[in-house]
């Protein structure tokens, strides 16, 4: 019964438009009073969630990203990408992609990062001829792969939802393929898309311009295989990782792009703050919801109960999909992370599932859902920007998506392509 | 003229907007100052040789000041993670009705933590931390102040009603 108000305060309240995070609270307090418990427990559980000393790695990682963005180091990134990529047909779209999958991920949040990403490349696309259907639907699966890769740590939030016992070396290795073929799905049905459509191609600058500026991509690339190489070698923490990431941004864009002054830096740290107070204040109150769904035995009851439905690991791992599809429609990736990680791994490792394995298709499962009509909140924001209709978009997205939905199959019914390569490098 | 409209509603709504950018200047400025404490933990544990025991607390109060700094901001500028789509689509008297209710949840979270961290606060400041000679009591201060902060912001914007619109601050 504790269960069925935990469950029902929290939904009832996230539809009547309260903050996540704020219906997390509410809804442990209502069934910690119920169970009889004090409401100082709410907050104990609040303050101890934010306290683990593997999250600080999150706050550096999203400062790092703001630096990346702010002082010239994405720029940089964005332009080598158009040299490389921006002759094939649908030129734009293609750097679109590959810009996402090199800087993308770095807030956390994909509606930020469609919002950040989407709002230079989708205008630029409408400029250049591109139907903006298109234009929307290409930066809004384009941002799916970065979710995967450093500096986006959804990973390590997913590492720290289960307890920290998952290697992040092991998650950052495991996300590398299956980004790859996403980014390398999505130019593919990007480029049949705007063949189909008759868009323009970019000029090839000519392969000393991409020298160039690869050159000056470089430092970027170099923070990118730091972050990866440092945590893999074991030489840092994920922790330290971070902070030297924070460092190696400050040097790079104010000393080599000369970018970051005073200001900039202000900017970059008050936008850092503003991101990150909203996610660890999500992780500090999913806390005490996570608390009492031990408490209240919910993750064995939900491999109870999926176990009387079906004991077929792939049933259940195609249920599991379908769920975290329908869940990752009305809320943000960070907070799905948190709530459906202590749920829902439990109920895999059960089935045989390897928890690396588990991360990579939680995570991508709970982006395609922000991506799902009719109500994905990142396809939400990607119309806005795009300054078209919900349902104009809807009607073109299929082939973006059927693409997405085929590599999570793949990447659910193939684990060697999660667990190849963390293997490799073990 | 509504009581939004009046000059009395316009300064405080000001001064309250200033509050909110001091608040994200301190957040921001923690973030700064954990970067530099990892910094040091990591220039002491490679080049000193020497893991300092301080730089862990020190960094987790840190982290708890810019998120419960971060979140009152976010109250204010309405950008927590949610979804409103209903509250988008929700005709007028309604969408008023659920965005009051949602602002008094928030209020009555921030009062909860508050009141429970301004106690915690007070009976824990005559222990230490582990490792760093610092009250435990100091390390509750960010879940009251930003508690209070947030019963603030939350009061402001149901007073205020400035709909659905997210602030820049």
């Amino acid at each position: 019964m504790a269960a069925y108000y935990l469950f029902g305060t929290f939904f009832l309240l996230l539809l009547l438009g309260v903050p996540v995070a704020f219906a997390l609270i509410s809804a442990s307090l209502v069934t910690v009073l119920y169970l009889g418990l004090p409401s100082v427990v709410v907050v104990l559980q609040t303050a101890a969630g934010a306290s683990f000393a593997s999250l600080i790695a999150i706050p550096l990682f999203i400062f790092a990203g703001e630096l990346m963005m702010r002082g010239g180091i994405s720029d940089r990134l964005i332009s080598f990408a158009a040299s490389l990529v921006g002759r094939a047909r649908g030129g734009l779209a293609q750097i679109n992609v590959l810009a996402s999958l090199f800087f993308g991920g770095v807030s956390g949040s994909a509606i930020a990062d469609v919002s950040a990403i989407g709002g230079t490349m989708i205008p630029q696309m409408v400029r250049r001829g591109y139907d903006r259907d298109f234009a929307v639907n290409a930066s809004i699966s384009a941002a799916l792969a970065a979710l995967l890769v450093p500096p986006s740590h959804n990973l390590i939030l997913f590492s720290a939802s289960a307890g920290g016992s998952i290697s992040i070396a092991d998650l950052f290795a495991a996300g590398i393929l299956p980004a790859i073929l996403l980014t390398l799905t999505m130019m593919i049905t990007s480029r049949v898309i705007a063949g189909q459509r008759g868009y323009a191609t970019e000029d090839f600058p000519g392969f000393r311009a991409v020298l160039v500026r690869l050159v000056a991509a470089l430092p970027g690339l170099l923070l990118v295989a730091l972050i990866f190489v440092g945590i893999r070698a074991g030489i840092f923490t994920a922790v330290e990782s971070a902070a030297i990431a924070v460092g190696y941004a400050t040097l790079i864009t104010s000393l080599v792009y000369r970018k970051l002054n005073i200001a900039v830096f202000k900017e970059a740290f008050t936008g850092a703050a503003r991101t990150a107070g909203l996610i660890l204040f999500v992780i500090g109150a999913a806390a005490s919801f996570g608390w009492l769904l031990a408490y209240l035995q919910v993750p064995a009851a939900a491999v109870e109960l999926l176990t009387s439905v079906t004991s077929d690991k792939i049933m259940i791992l195609l249920l599991m999909c379908i769920l975290l599809l329908v869940l990752g429609t009305f809320m943000d990736l960070a907070p799905l992370i948190i709530i459906c990680t202590p749920i829902f791994l439990p109920v895999a490792k059960a089935f045989g599932v390897d928890p690396v394995h588990f991360g990579i298709i939680l995570v991508l499962n709970a982006g395609l859902g922000l991506i799902t009509p009719p109500v994905g909140s990142v396809l939400f924001v990607g119309t806005a920007i795009g300054k078209i209709g919900v349902m104009q978009a809807v009607r073109t997205l299929w082939p973006f998506y059927l693409a997405a939905l085929f590599v999570l199959m793949l990447v659910v019914f193939v684990p060697a392509l999660s667990l190849w390569l963390p293997a490799v490098f073990r | 003229m509504t009581a939004s409209d009046s000059p009395a509603a316009d300064w405080s709504s000001g001064s309250l907007a200033r509050l909110a950018d001091l608040v994200l200047l301190v957040a921001g400025l923690s973030l700064v100052a954990l970067a530099m404490v990892e910094g040091w933990q990591v220039f002491a544990r490679y080049v000193l040789n020497d893991s300092p025991s301080w730089t862990e607390p020190v960094a987790l109060l840190c982290m708890k000041l810019a998120m419960m700094l971060g979140a009152a901001a976010g109250v204010r500028a309405q950008r927590h993670f949610g979804f409103f789509i209903l509250v988008h689509a929700a005709p007028g008297i309604v969408q008023r009705l659920m965005l009051a209710a949602s602002r008094l949840v928030q209020a009555g979270v921030g009062l909860l933590l508050l009141g429970w961290g301004l106690r915690l606060s007070i009976e824990t400041w005559d222990v230490s931390m582990a490792g760093a000679p610092i009250p435990q009591g100091v390390g509750y201060v960010p879940l009251w102040l930003g508690g209070a902060l947030i019963v603030l912001f939350a009061c402001e914007l149901l007073v205020r009603d400035p709909g659905l619109q997210q602030e820049d601050r």
